[in-house]
């Protein structure tokens, strides 16, 4: 009988399992006595180094695989705003265009990468799962609100602009614009003041709002019950008397409308039919009831903000993400029953009308 | 059986026809089925004349074929008759009203004087004696209207006017309920129907198509201006104030009604209070959003002012 060119016998396993034990018990011993070095003054060994690396992007390729991106991510707008949490939320550890990263971030190990460099080994997608969840043991913390992917696209959308990008263009990006008051400057950067509109149609012009409502959504942000990656941090350090301050510095300024939109007139002629009218055969009722400035100072006025900014907040409350807050409660219903053409319709009416 | 809601305790033309033909095809029926059982008893423990003559053919063609299909057709022909059918009352005389059903209430139109016609909810008035030719329409899905104590069940069909008469035979309360699955809080959609004799019917009308009344206080006026400034009005109406949404119901007289929510609730402040901050756990799904925005004083001066618009 042909004898098969291995055949386990008894001892076989017997030293097998010897052997795996053995291995584990130096693991083990290893470890209990404290002879590798976990030191970020050094760097680890080179085949260490590399398990890690590859074991990473095997990770992230997996877990990234069922993430869709968005159409537009050359989308200025998107860009912009993801700049400015880049250089709010990221440069101080991964540094930027002609700025180097802080000091002792560099003496972490691994060091947090230089992204203009090592964004473009990622694909969109991968970026997009990185940023959202972070990487255990680097360093790299997670997005603070998980379900605000339309904020994560952003900072996506600017990392793949950073590879191309020199000092200049990155300081016109992220530039600081002079503020009335030391207290504001942080809110100005992005939301603009009464000289200069926000940085981003994505982002809200504030000017003209109620104290008490700005004050409701800084508290709001703070707390975490109207998520946000790039307001929860912002808003968490502000105490209740720099709120108030923000908070009645932007209530004072005058209302003054964004820059109007390219939308086309029919459009926003249905957008005034349902902001003024409702649509009562789907139970729609009419924005302006709330938001015409007539009503409570706990709701926004919604006259010349931009399109964008009051479409992707729609898209958000018919997600529920927005309900958390009693105010959220009542918008995310109202929301859910506008059509996607219905919601381009009354944000392009009201970025066209003066506020 | 005296039930606000039982087909026993008729208090309506319709309805009282309904419980005859109860009654008396509950009596056909056991005379029937008493008869059977003897015959069965006979046949299977009778004498031997006894089940020679159950055996006979006369007896089967004539119990069995004829008797039976005279009796059964009687009975068909004197229900068709005692129901007329189908049938809406040609009275001119007659009052319409119009009942639509919403998920998950009902809207009431009333003809107002000089043909204008205004709304109510969840609750039909009638005068007692008269005919009251209900008109019946839905805005969404399929309902059914049905007030077991004053008349049979008519559903509401999309893109359909269904008729049907009631005539109330005595004063009181008849609490009615969708009879039609319509979605999640099918079982919440119910209301009342208060047959009032004719005075107190004209001048209820005369009343309830007036508008709200003013707030007399300073709470009921906080309430007020809490009601117009947290955007109440862009669903609701209370004629005299600048309240004028179509979306939900009426609540011009929303204190002078029976119940709240499609008789879910009993009709005070503190429900009307619960149900605005709490509206979704009391009827779930309903088109409602919660309004938890208020603080206590608030919504007691909210629920104070529309618990006193009688």
């Amino acid at each position: 009988m042909a004898r098969r060119w291995w055949q386990p016998t008894r001892r076989d396993a017997v030293i097998a399992a010897l052997t795996l034990c053995g291995l584990a018990v130096a693991g083990f011993l290893v470890a209990l006595s404290g002879v590798y070095d976990i030191a970020a003054s050094r760097s680890h060994l080179e085949i260490t180094r590399w398990f890690l690396e590859f074991g990473k992007r095997r990770a992230v390729a997996t877990y990234s695989l069922p993430v869709q991106a968005p159409p537009s991510l050359d989308d200025r707008n998107l860009v912009r705003l993801g700049a400015g949490h880049f250089r709010d939320g990221c440069a101080s550890c991964h540094g930027a265009p002609g700025e180097q990263a802080n000091p002792i971030v560099r003496a972490m190990q691994p060091a947090p990468p230089p992204l203009s460099v090592r964004a473009p080994t990622w694909t969109a997608e991968e970026l997009f799962w990185i940023v959202r969840n972070g990487l255990k043991y680097t360093g790299m913390p997670a997005w603070p609100a998980p379900r605000r992917g339309d904020e994560v696209w952003a900072v996506v959308a600017f990392l793949l602009q950073l590879p191309e990008m020199d000092a200049a263009r990155y300081r016109e990006l992220t530039r600081l614009p002079p503020a009335d008051t030391p207290a504001v400057a942080a809110c100005v950067a992005c939301h603009g003041d009464s000289s200069s509109p926000p940085v981003s149609r994505l982002v809200p012009r504030l000017n003209g709002q109620s104290q008490r409502y700005l004050e409701l959504a800084l508290r709001n942000y703070a707390h975490g019950q109207r998520p946000s990656g790039i307001m929860q941090p912002q808003a968490a350090r502000l105490n209740s008397r720099t709120i108030e301050l923000v908070a009645r510095y932007y209530a004072g300024l005058k209302p003054a409308s964004v820059p109007p939109a390219d939308a086309e007139a029919g459009q926003i002629e249905r957008g005034r039919g349902i902001a003024t009218g409702g649509f009562e055969e789907r139970g729609i009722p009419p924005c302006l009831t709330c938001h015409g400035g007539h009503a409570l100072a706990t709701y926004p006025k919604l006259a010349g903000q931009s399109e964008a900014y009051i479409a992707g907040q729609l898209h958000l409350l018919q997600k529920g993400i927005r309900a958390d807050t009693p105010q959220g409660a009542i918008m995310t219903p109202i929301a859910r029953l506008l059509s996607d053409r219905q919601i381009e319709d009354v944000a392009a009416w009201f970025a066209s009308v003066e506020p | 059986m005296n039930g606000v809601q039982s087909v026993l305790a008729p208090r309506g033309q319709d309805a009282e026809r309904i419980a005859t033909l109860f009654w008396t095809m509950l009596g056909g029926g056991t005379l029937i089925m008493l008869a059977v059982a003897v015959l069965t008893a006979l046949a299977l423990k009778g004498d031997s004349p006894g089940r020679g003559w159950l055996r006979s053919e006369r007896l089967v063609v004539w119990v069995g074929i004829v008797l039976p299909v005279c009796l059964l057709t009687a009975l068909l022909a004197w229900g068709l008759f005692a129901l007329r059918a189908g049938a809406v009352h040609s009275d001119p005389d007659a009052l319409r009203v119009a009942v639509v059903g919403e998920r998950w209430w009902w809207r009431v139109i009333y003809p107002g004087a000089g043909g204008r016609s205004f709304e109510s909810a969840n609750e039909l008035r009638i005068p007692v004696g008269r005919t009251v030719n209900v008109e019946l329409r839905t805005a969404d899905v399929i309902h059914s209207f049905w007030v077991p104590s004053l008349a049979g069940k008519v559903d509401m069909i999309p893109g359909r006017t269904n008729v049907m008469s009631l005539v109330a035979n005595a004063t009181g309360v008849s609490r009615g309920q969708c009879a039609e699955y319509c979605g999640g809080a099918h079982a919440l959609m119910s209301f009342h129907v208060v047959a009032l004799n004719a005075t107190e019917f004209e001048s209820w009308l005369a009343h309830e198509s007036g508008p709200a009344i003013p707030p007399a206080d300073a709470e009921t006026r906080l309430g007020q201006t809490l009601f117009i400034t947290s955007g109440c009005g862009a669903c609701h109406t209370i004629r005299g104030t600048d309240a004028a949404g179509r979306i939900g119901p009426d609540l011009t007289h929303v204190g002078g009604r029976l119940s709240l929510a499609a008789a879910t609730m009993s009709n005070d402040a503190a429900a009307i209070g619960r149900w605005i901050r709490d509206n979704q756990h009391i009827k779930p799904q309903n088109r409602m959003p919660p309004f938890a925005i208020f603080d206590d004083r608030q919504l007691a001066a909210l629920s104070r002012y529309l618990a006193g618009l009688k």
